[in-house]
């Protein structure tokens, strides 16, 4: 940390695997010019695009042993080593929006300490939640939950489980070959959330989005190295408690205009939305459920209560239902290394 | 049929003249022959399945796990063939004690970047061992895999290192 | 001293190491593994070399490599290359410089079954150079010939580059394919033409051999059918949809299995050839891609790329100007670096300068593997060149480097017509694929 030729008196690194332009590093750049401000320009942030510093999935280990000071992090990628983490994601059944599921994850992550274990040598800067995917198709559209029967959809892993359930016909492909095999019929559709209309140019090979609002959860978005944290005097670390909330706010402003932009990319291009039935999204919620619930169970193989975090974070999100304000202080430090 | 000539800026092939050599090039040659005949058929059979409507769901993780073999496999066996890709301006215009030298420092730092490869490897897979690293659907337990490109790793690093050592070449 | 100072000093480290004859893979490697133990220290630099090494060799998508390796050798085995090329033969033989223009078809046709640019050039020399000889070729010319045509196995698709740049970039692997056919065979074409002005000026380069008859002509043709049959069924299936571009090349080494077996080619030895060379090609590959993703961390994190890309934008002259000097950097690094690992360094420098001037991703893709291929048949770092060398030891590395000046002529021509209509990469794609 503290390098030279900085102009400022710390300079710390900051690395993502997305682009500059992605909505996710606009909320970053945002962050960064609060912290420079909010120090005076004693703390610079040098910032690293497109995955030249950090990988993709295993970042949480990179971070932890300094190849950059933060970084973006992403447990629900990780195959090993966050599995509570990854599976805590799906657990969110019926929450509303993203500052719930942001809220949610701070109350819950004070209960249960495998999530600061996880979080080993690092301290989280910032959560993150996720708008709604729906189901992007060609030719077919989906207006009711039977229209899933014999699709084959591109999907992330999370949902693989709940479209069997409806029998729908899951598929695993990198998201790189979705627009060909989406435009060849490879794949009949796709899982997404709106932005990726224009983000991945989905509009342009998709005809039909239908609004099924897929629930999903928050997770640690952003980390520091805790070694790099303890090497900043108070005051520094101070604004960057301050800054949680502010790039919390950013990221979900982000977001939300990723998704405007998409949904008015779509509409440019064609493309149908199809809103579902309250009773067809309550039974997909319900099946949504059973999936979680059995994901749940099979944490235990990994020592994991998995039940009773998914207990407590559904109790989180009637709370927040019936209108309570969750409001659980204090930032998500993992263990030291 | 000619002799398929695909080693670019090949050096001379190596003699391959001690027995545990030979035994690591075949044990190279079959690893590396599943991995690249099992992602050929998987691949194959998904294709296949897809368009007779038999799916066949998480055949990316086998291949993937394939990958793992014809890649950890293959470096070995260009190593033992010294198949790597060189530029030969200076070294082929050296002849005697200084090609020797210059062969042997490559040689050197060859077995370092491949040992840094493998303690690089070893650290994370360290951290990861009791976090049960697994592929998603076939839950393809990825730490044997890591553990293979250890020992892979280790042993090119060994090959180079026998042939530093070694008197003349 | 300043990170963007050790990143100078790591590229000179480079080029010391690479002329000492160190492997290309090990150089990126140690330059960059030093570097970022100077500037990250030596545990990230560890770690990263960790990170680096397992989510290369786990990558399903960098399968395709070694698998499209397989479809050729087993092509190979069942004799296309020497078809291809004795096609070519019958047809243009009989004029001037004809066995070159044939080798230039040749490695057309194998480049559509081939990935790589060394594949196409190793295996349509191993047929068509002592046949240029015995006829009395120049040898320059002749390996000149050989080492340009070998970089149409890099563009016309299969294209192992073209998979690369759509992993990095993001893009559809399948319109970046779409997009290549119209600029590799126009590519061929110019070839020819730079083949047909040489040896209008200087006869003896090439002399001709006896025309064929046309009856004589077709049953050849007919020798090809099968493996026509087949590119059309990968290249032509990947384009509809039938299968995925990872799945095509699955799909091209069972079909290249059976046309063995059709052919009565099929045995234990020649299964043997094949695995072992795709293994070793392979192996030698991989070692560059891994020294070439840790390098490209090093000179990230010094922040030349930064530097580069501040240069490029702000020139602030308009695109045409922004892709010369992106086509002059790529052609200086090309001649000291491999064509992957050029791609690899200068795709996330490049793509967001491509971006903000509002050009498209897959033309840029187009013209990067282009550009990258003209490195690989210029000194010092010409792979191609190396390859034939091999092949033809008594022929000095400065005649086949001086053989190919006339071809580069005609690359840098070529090169031009791709930047001045960026159609001739974009049309196809429009029309195959939404
Ligand atoms: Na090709
Ligand atoms: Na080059």
């Amino acid at each position: 940390t503290g390098r030279n030729q900085s102009a400022s008196e710390y300079e710390l690194t900051y690395a993502t695997p997305y682009p500059p332009m992605h909505p996710f590093s606009r909320a970053d750049q945002r962050w960064m010019t609060f912290v420079e401000e909010r120090s005076s320009g004693r703390l610079s942030i040098r910032p690293f695009w497109g995955g030249a510093l950090l990988s993709a999935d295993q970042s949480v280990i990179e971070i932890r042993h300094g190849v950059a000071d933060i970084g973006l992090i992403t447990p629900i990628y990780m195959k090993g080593g966050m599995h509570a983490s990854r599976a805590q994601a799906g657990f969110y059944g019926g929450v509303r929006t993203m500052e719930d599921q942001v809220a949610i994850l701070k109350c819950a992550s004070h209960d249960f300490p495998v999530f600061s274990q996880e979080l080993r040598g690092l301290r989280v800067l910032a959560l993150q939640g996720g708008n709604f995917p729906g189901v992007l198709t060609r030719s077919k559209p989906v207006r009711s939950l039977a229209d899933l029967q014999g699709m084959r959809l591109r999907t992330q892993s999370e949902t693989i489980d709940v479209l069997r359930r409806l029998g729908a016909d899951p598929v695993d492909m990198p998201m790189s070959e979705v627009y060909s095999a989406l435009a060849k019929g490879v794949i009949d559709g796709v899982v997404a959330p709106a932005d990726t209309l224009k983000a991945l140019h989905l509009a342009e090979v998709g005809s039909y989005f239908t609004e099924l609002r897929i629930s999903r959860g928050s997770y640690p978005a952003r980390a520091m190295s805790l070694r790099a944290w303890d090497k900043l005097p108070a005051d520094l670390q101070a604004v960057l408690i301050e800054s949680q909330p502010v790039w919390e706010r950013a990221l979900m402003d982000e977001v939300m205009r990723g998704q405007e932009a998409g949904y008015q990319f779509g509409r440019e291009k064609g493309v149908e939305l199809i809103p579902i039935s309250a009773e067809d999204q309550r039974h997909f919620d319900e099946v949504a459920q059973q999936s979680a619930a059995h994901r749940a169970q099979s944490l235990s193989k990994y020592g994991i209560d998995g039940e009773a975090i998914l207990h407590r974070i559904q109790e989180l999100v009637h709370e927040r239902a019936d209108g309570k304000v969750l409001s659980c202080d204090g930032a998500l430090v993992g263990e030291g290394v | 049929m000619g002799e398929s000539a695909e080693q670019p800026a090949r050096e001379p092939v190596a003699e391959l003249e001690s027995a545990a050599a030979r035994w690591l090039e075949r044990v190279a040659f079959v690893i590396g022959s599943i991995g690249l005949l099992g992602a050929m058929a998987v691949d194959s059979l998904a294709v296949l399945g897809r368009h007779l409507g038999l799916p066949i769901l998480g055949s990316i993780e086998i291949v993937q796990a394939c990958v793992v073999l014809l890649a950890s496999a293959s470096m070995l066996g260009a190593t033992l063939r010294a198949a790597h890709a060189r530029v030969h301006i200076l070294i082929d215009r050296l002849h005697g004690a200084g090609k020797h030298v210059l062969l042997r420092c490559s040689d050197l730092l060859s077995a370092i970047v491949f040992l840094t490869f493998a303690i690089g490897s070893i650290w994370i897979a360290r951290e990861l061992w009791g976090g049960h690293e697994h592929s998603e659907l076939l839950h393809i337990p990825l730490r044997w895999l890591r553990a293979l490109w250890i020992v892979t790793a280790l042993t090119i690093a060994a090959v180079f290192v026998t042939r530093v050592v070694r008197k003349g070449r | 001293m300043t990170p963007e100072l050790i990143g100078l000093l790591g590229i000179l480290a480079l080029l010391f190491l690479l002329t000492v004859g160190v492997p290309i893979g090990v150089s990126l490697a140690v330059v960059g593994l030093g570097g970022l133990c100077i500037l990250i220290g030596p545990e990230a630099a560890v770690i990263k070399a960790g990170v680096v090494t397992f989510e290369t060799i786990s990558r399903y998508e960098l399968g395709v490599l070694p698998l499209f390796l397989l479809m050729a050798h087993f092509c190979f085995q069942a004799g296309a290359s020497r078809d291809f090329f004795e096609v070519a033969v019958r047809f243009v033989g009989h004029r001037r410089g004809g066995l070159a223009l044939a080798s230039i078809a040749g490695c057309a046709g194998f480049g559509a079954v081939s990935g790589s640019s060394l594949a196409t050039v190793a295996t349509v020399s191993s047929v068509a150079l002592p046949e240029m000889r015995r006829h009395g070729y120049a040898p320059g010319f002749a390996t000149g010939a050989l080492a340009a045509g070998g970089t149409l196995g890099s563009l016309i698709p299969p294209s192992g580059a073209l998979i690369v740049f759509g992993i990095i970039a993001e893009q559809s692997i399948g319109r970046l394919f779409a997009a290549a056919v119209i600029p590799g065979i126009s590519q061929a074409l110019f070839y020819m033409g730079a083949i047909f002005v040489m040896c209008r000026i200087n006869p003896a380069l090439g002399p001709a051999i006896l025309r064929t008859p046309w009856r004589e002509r077709w049953p050849a043709v007919r020798r090809i059918a099968d493996i026509f049959v087949l590119i059309v069924f990968v290249v032509g299936g990947l384009m509809i949809g039938w299968f995925t571009p990872t799945e095509a090349a699955a799909v091209g080494c069972v079909g290249a299995l059976g046309l063995c077996a059709w052919r009565r080619r099929l045995s234990g030895g020649m299964l043997k050839e094949a695995l072992q060379t795709t293994l070793r090609t392979t192996g030698m590959i991989y070692v560059v891609i891994l020294g070439a993703l840790l390098f490209s961390v090093f000179v990230s994190v010094t922040g030349i790329t930064d530097q580069v890309s501040q240069l490029v934008r702000g020139l602030d002259a308009g695109p045409i100007a922004a892709i010369i000097v992106m086509a002059i950097a790529l052609l200086l690094l090309g001649s000291v670096l491999d064509g992957l690992a050029l791609m690899l360094l200068m795709t996330p420098i490049f793509l967001p300068i491509v971006h903000d001037l509002n050009l498209s991703p897959i033309w840029f893709g187009i013209f990067l593997v282009r550009t990258m291929e003209i490195g690989f048949v210029h000194p010092p770092l010409g792979l191609n060149v190396y390859v034939l060398h091999e092949m033809a030891r008594d022929i000095p590395l400065g005649t086949i480097f001086r053989g190919i000046v006339p071809f580069l002529v005609a690359d840098f021509l070529h090169l031009a017509l791709l930047i001045a209509v960026p159609a001739l990469s974009l049309w196809l794609p429009s029309v195959v694929s939404p």
